[in-house]
């Protein structure tokens, strides 16, 4: 096996000296891999992904990017973020082209080169058409695919994503799952793919989305186990009814119900 | 046509009212008298040459006040270290109204246009910090992390990130601070400045028809010509800031 893209190395996270957020996670994310990291709330997915994209460090073990330690944050780690973090001030262009004119990715592109990025990005996410628009004129919806796009226009060799889906509606959830399946990839070979880590508290979507499915336990967080979900890409419509699928997400499921359960009661 | 008649309903009452009242008495101004009034000191151009001097005053004593007062807030709102070294001065000078540092402050500059510039500075100065403190502190946290994962410089996040941001936020000092520095300025120039005619500014044409001439027309003439000044003034800064800020609904 190759060497791995990321490692984590008995990483912990402790909070105020005291609260343990995270309790020695060792992980390794393969090249190209779409990884999921579910668990019940206060498990410290957020907490994992901030120091993945070097946004907070960590308090003890280590971290490894392309073997070199993660010191902090960096444009080939690209972050998605819960609430999109769109700049209000910047139209759907404005924001997608954001990390190509200001920041270190645009850097070798001419502007010709650049605009045409810019375009082909937006018409990836359908939001062509919407070039001008302000995010406060936009649904939900087409803010997660404006910050799909800025996220996807850097081009960035490993894409961090927490939560990207949680705040959308039942249907405009499954429409985008699609969406990023095809964007990031699935319907390429392997080794084109980037490397996706993905947080998620829906165990449905991990196992729709993901190649491996990271489980985490709570208070504290800790790795509990790694399910590989080894259904058939390109994946869509029929996987979802398949028994595959429903045996997978129940087998996660019976892994983090006693604690979702006890979160859900305390 | 008929919103326009309701609009002008309470304006003319108003008059009417007023002509009704005082029409029983020789020396209360009249909305005649003062009409009379106001068209002499236009024609002799003492009314918009006084309002010229006041507001060429307030416009630089505004423009130092948001040259110190916008940094020093982005500062102040960007690095507790600062704020928590300045903040106890700002909050101790803060409440001490410019009439009360007028002392002072024509001891230092005299009693011409640098003294009445001084204190407009002074009143406009806290509310465009307060307001851009405020604006870099509510900044949206998410922000700042996403400019930083996509690996820009601490220069460009505070161009492109920081002070987009806080534009809004800081628009909004301005605009109150405008508009004290506007009152500031007749009451500043009530005090300093004691020279006749227009180039006291209006504030000093108040004085002098209150303390020689003793004209109340042409008081009141004055009254409402720096009414009328304070509206537009603040009308032209909301439509300046809706073009500048489309995003933010303020």
């Amino acid at each position: 096996m190759s060497t791995p893209k990321i490692r984590l190395d008995a990483v912990s996270k402790f909070f105020g000296g005291s609260v343990v957020a995270v309790e020695k996670l060792s992980l390794d994310i393969r090249d190209g891999e779409f990884l999921a990291i579910v668990g019940p709330s206060g498990c410290g997915k957020t907490t994992v992904l901030n120091m993945l994209a070097g946004l907070e460090p960590a308090t003890s073990g280590t971290m490894m990017l392309n073997g070199k330690p993660i010191e902090g944050p960096g444009a080939e780690r690209g972050v998605m973020f819960q609430d999109y973090a769109l700049f209000p001030w910047r139209t759907v262009r404005g924001n997608v082209e954001f990390g190509l004119v200001y920041g270190p990715a645009g850097q070798g592109l001419s502007p010709a080169e650049r605009t045409e990025r810019v375009e082909r990005t937006i018409e990836m996410v359908g939001l062509t058409g919407s070039q001008e628009k302000y995010p406060h004129q936009l649904s939900g919806g087409m803010r997660q695919r404006v910050a799909l796009a800025r996220l996807m226009a850097n081009e960035p060799e490993i894409l961090l994503m927490d939560e990207p889906l949680a705040a959308l509606d039942a249907q405009t959830r499954v429409i985008l799952q699609d969406e990023l399946l095809r964007i990031w990839g699935q319907d390429r070979p392997a080794p084109e793919r980037r490397t996706v880590v993905f947080i998620t508290h829906a165990i449905d979507e991990a196992v729709f989305l993901a190649d491996r499915v990271a489980v985490l336990s709570s208070h504290p967080g800790r790795l509990k186990q790694i399910v590989d979900i080894n259904l058939p890409r390109p994946r869509g419509d029929a996987t979802r009814r398949s028994g595959e699928f429903a045996r997978l997400c129940q087998s996660i499921w019976e892994l983090i119900r006693e604690e979702a359960y006890r979160a859900t009661m305390n | 046509m008929k919103r326009v008649a309701l609009r002008l309903l309470v304006p003319v009452l108003l008059l009417v009212g007023w002509q009704l009242l005082a029409s029983g008495s020789v020396q209360a101004p009249r909305p005649s008298t003062v009409l009379e009034a106001a068209i002499a000191m236009v024609r002799t151009g003492d009314l918009l040459s006084g309002l010229a001097t006041s507001l060429g005053r307030v416009f630089a004593g505004f423009a130092i006040a948001a040259c110190l007062a916008v940094p020093l807030g982005i500062a102040m709102g960007s690095m507790p270290t600062v704020e928590r070294n300045l903040d106890p001065l700002v909050e101790t000078f803060r409440p001490i109204a410019a009439l009360a540092i007028l002392p002072l402050v024509i001891l230092w500059l005299g009693s011409g246009s640098g003294a009445a510039v001084a204190i407009v500075a002074y009143a406009a100065f806290f509310p465009i910090l307060i307001n851009a403190i405020a604006g870099v502190k509510r900044i949206e946290p998410s922000l700042m992390r996403a400019a930083l994962t996509m690996g820009l410089t601490p220069l460009t996040r505070m161009r492109v990130v920081l002070l987009p941001a806080a534009l809004p936020s800081i628009l909004v000092g301005m605009r109150i601070g405008l508009g004290i520095a506007w009152t500031a300025i007749i009451a500043a120039e009530l005090a300093v400045g004691a020279k006749s005619g227009s180039s006291g500014g209006i504030g000093q044409m108040m004085f002098v028809f209150y303390a020689y001439s003793i004209d109340l027309n042409g008081m009141v003439v004055c009254m409402i010509a720096v009414g009328i000044v304070a509206f537009t003034l603040d009308r032209a800064l909301r439509w300046a800031l809706a073009i500048t800020v489309p995003w933010s609904r303020i």
